[in-house]
């Protein structure tokens, strides 16, 4: 007996020690909380996955996230669009090299663009695109079949990739061995674990600063926080329950980044007494928000009744911002023909949400509407508000890119996937149907005033706050101020 | 005993395929289509609809299934996950490696550690050791898992800087999650080993070995512990099974890619041919763990070999 327990205490040490040495520290550690599941540059879907591939590859132009400012030159260095609309022409970049040294031409770019219009996954990006047009060998049009002002903005996200690789290789080598012509070049991934990037040296833009990059997959926030103060990892995004730890380490820095996502409360419009837009005015004046953020996000969210961010195009102060106000919400109440203490029914979460939905829940029965809380498994929870199964819900929803996409939210078209309040109206079909093809910025911004005003007079959502990104970071790493949605670029950070 | 084994073998295929039909059955009821988990509410329903078409999502449960297992018996296909789009095996071969090496290094800590101890502590009952003894092994067996995980790293990795807070990159990174799973377990092998222990000095045969003037230490090494450990080491055999299905929050504290994370991630999203890929993977293991405790048995107790092997002989 004393020889099997020896035997295998052994065979167990021998399976302990028989592992890899390590390798040459990198000069950059990020955390994140997920692996990718894939590297291809057009078939991605998490923030992860964008976050990994913005190193990786560049975009023809480059455009912060909240459509303010002009599009800046990537690989684009001029463009010209037609005065219908219809016609985009880009002059590409002469001499940009992928990172297997060929060179990039018009017709990487037709490739790539095409790839995107046949992507389930971001097709989004191209909405609007009818056909691809290479002129010659550095130009490209981008033909449109009706004008539609968000296309710049969404060309923002679209990759440029490689159309020799791609044929190249097989479609596993190809979405997991990317060849970019962006700042940092794939080297290794250990799934689950670990991507390896290196600085590439020929990067049109200019060889980065940090020359190597390894993103590890951390999935516990408190373990990134601890990692961040071991100086294990230099960088992460952190859950703010781990702040208080993290801001009494002097070695330790934080930066926020603010996003457009944003926490919500939706009604379901379809039914009793969520049809009454009194009774959704008095459901918005009833939540203490402030409050709410306390809780729920320790802080770290701006206060926002409006489903628009504040830093988004089409946003106004002179829209409605509701705020806590009991008084105000007993009177809409009774001016609804509620007569309280009444019984609202169910208000339905996913487990993340539920601590919102505790606020929620005092914050009504505060005005006199009582309520259940059901929590349900996440992907069981959208299944129930695609369908219309539910009375009260909240969540956090992004609805990133254009301001356009948040015709998502309100639109006829939509109910059923993110139009959760199931709201249908013919005027506001109509005014996102006119934003869309309004090519005027000026025109463009006082539909979308009308929009918003519209969805904060009717209170379609009880919209709470956009929560903000905490990232925190190595003392020494300098990081550029983080613009809308916070997506990062490795070339930008350098070391102090 | 090859036969005994052989036949073992043999009865594993209808116990996998109830467990591959079981797995794939309950994925099904689950609400949600991996298109729309994959592409979330922001997406169009024709993409959605195509994505389930390319992953053959469209067709009924039956034919699912009977697909499924026509490629895993005809080409020993595990098929391709419905979120990377890479074949199964690839993940299982990256996180396996670890997942063993965590369950053979807890399993070795916590079977040196509750098994010595628990005899130290069926030895001297009623001392203040046992009680000691007892009183830290009903700590550790009630403590939860990841909070221990996350007191270790503040200790060790924060405080002290003396191993890694996560990977599992060196043996240095296996230390922490070792201790994290084998102290629970250790517990529950104590309380067990003393337990098993002082029933079997309570019978007759160790009265006869006393009485024939045997020593104290024979007693209890030959005598006593043999057959106190039939318990044990099945306790230990599906402990061990289990933790091959990846001691989930180790894995996930110490961001330790292994079989665990791997399942209850492709459940999250319904990566179906993942789940059932991991699922029969650990069932097929778990079948031949306990087959390999039911061979242990055989050594430590003759009386049980003997049994195998008439089964053996009553068939020619």
């Amino acid at each position: 007996m004393k020889k099997i327990l020896a035997i295998l205490l052994a065979a167990c040490l021998v399976a302990g020690l028989s592992v890899s040495a390590f390798a040459a520290a990198p000069d950059l550690v990020i955390a994140v909380d997920a692996d990718v599941d894939t590297l291809h540059f057009s078939d991605h879907s998490t923030t992860t996955e964008v976050n990994v591939l913005n190193q990786i590859y560049d975009p023809l132009i480059y455009m912060n996230p909240d459509g303010s400012e002009e599009p800046e030159s990537r690989i684009a260095e001029s463009w010209e669009i037609s005065e219908d609309g219809l016609d985009y022409t880009f002059h590409i970049r002469q001499g940009i090299k992928f990172h297997d040294g060929s060179p990039l031409t018009a017709e990487d770019v037709a490739f790539s663009l095409e790839m995107y219009l046949v992507s389930e996954y971001q097709g989004a990006f191209v909405e609007g695109l009818d056909s691809v047009e290479v002129l010659d060998d550095y130009t490209v049009v981008c033909h449109l079949a009706n004008p539609f002002s968000p296309f710049m903005l969404g060309l923002g996200s679209c990759y440029i990739a490689s159309k020799a690789y791609h044929d190249a290789s097989s479609p596993e080598e190809f979405a997991s061995t990317p060849i970019g012509c962006g700042p940092y070049q794939f080297v290794n991934r250990v799934p689950g674990s670990n991507i390896e990037l290196k600085a590439f040296e020929d990067y049109y833009g200019g060889a980065p600063a940090i020359k190597s990059v390894t993103f590890k997959v951390i999935p516990d926030s408190t373990t990134s926080a601890i990692a961040l103060q071991t100086g294990e990892v230099d960088f992460a995004e952190i859950d703010s329950s781990n702040l208080v730890m993290l801001e009494r380490n002097p070695a330790v820095t934080i930066a926020l980044a603010p996003t457009s996502g944003f926490t919500f409360v939706s009604m379901n419009t379809e039914k009793e007494p969520f049809s009454n837009v009194a009774f959704r005015q008095a459901v918005n004046y009833a939540i203490n928000r402030e409050e709410l953020i306390e809780i729920c996000y320790d802080g770290k969210a701006e206060v926002n009744s409006n489903i628009c961010a504040k830093t988004r195009f089409g946003y106004s102060d002179s829209q409605l911002q509701y705020t806590y106000d009991k008084e105000k919400a007993i009177a809409l109440l009774a001016e609804a023909g509620i007569e309280t203490p009444y019984d609202l029914g169910t208000i339905l979460v996913a487990e993340k949400y539920q601590n919102i939905a505790v606020v929620l829940q005092e914050d009504l029965a505060d005005i006199g509407l009582n309520t259940t809380i059901r929590t349900e498994e996440f992907n069981t929870y959208i299944k129930s508000l695609t369908s219309g199964n539910y009375d009260l819900c909240a969540l956090e929803m992004t609805l990133e890119g254009d301001t356009q996409q948040l015709a998502l939210a309100f639109t006829t078209d939509w109910i059923g996937m993110a139009n959760n309040a199931r709201y249908s109206d013919e005027q506001m079909d109509a005014l996102f149907a006119a934003a869309a093809v309004e090519t005027n910025v000026e025109k463009r911004a006082e539909i979308f005033n009308e929009i918003f005003t519209k969805a904060q007079n009717e209170a379609i959502y009880a919209v709470i706050c956009n929560p903000e990104i905490i990232y925190a970071c190595n003392a020494n790493l300098k990081v550029p101020a983080f613009v809308l949605e916070g997506y990062y670029y490795v070339n930008q950070f350098s070391w102090a | 005993m090859q036969k005994y084994i052989l036949k073992r073998i043999l009865y594993m295929l209808p116990v996998l395929l109830g467990v591959a039909f079981l797995v794939f059955a309950i994925l099904a009821l689950t609400p949600g289509d991996p298109g729309s988990i994959i592409l979330g509410i922001t997406a169009k329903q024709e993409d959605i609809a195509a994505l389930n078409a390319q992953f053959g999502y469209d067709k009924p449960f039956l034919i699912r299934f009977f697909n499924y297992i026509r490629d895993l018996v005809l080409h020993f296909d595990l098929g391709t996950s419905y979120s990377r789009r890479q074949p199964v095996v690839n993940d299982i071969i990256a996180r396996f490696p670890n997942t063993l090496r965590l369950a053979l290094m807890s399993m070795a800590l916590s079977a040196f550690i509750g098994v010595s101890l628990g005899i130290l502590s069926a030895v001297r009952q009623y001392t203040t050791l046992d009680h000691v003894l007892v009183v830290v092994a009903l700590v550790f067996a009630s403590i939860p898992g990841f909070w221990l995980a996350l007191m270790l790293l503040m200790f060790f990795s924060l405080h002290l800087k003396w191993l890694p807070s996560f990977g599992a990159d060196t043996f240095k990174h296996f230390i922490l999650p070792t201790v994290t799973v084998s102290l629970t377990s250790a517990a529950g092998l104590l309380r067990l080993t003393r337990a098993s222990m002082l029933e079997t000095v309570r019978q007759e045969y160790i009265r006869t070995a006393r009485a024939k003037g045997a020593g104290e230490k024979v007693i209890i090494w030959r005598h006593a512990l043999r057959n106190a450990l039939i318990p044990v080491i099945t306790t230990m055999g599906t402990s061990f099974g289990a933790s091959l299905g990846g001691a989930i929050i180790a894995e996930t504290v110490f961001a330790m890619p292994g079989m665990g994370t791997l399942l209850t991630t492709a459940i999250r999203q319904k990566d179906v041919p993942v789940v059932m890929g991991a699922t029969l993977f650990l069932a097929l293991l778990f079948s031949l763990v306990v087959l390999v405790v039911d061979i242990l048995y055989a050594f430590i107790d003759p009386r049980i070999r003997a049994k195998y092997e008439n089964g053996g002989r009553s068939r020619e």
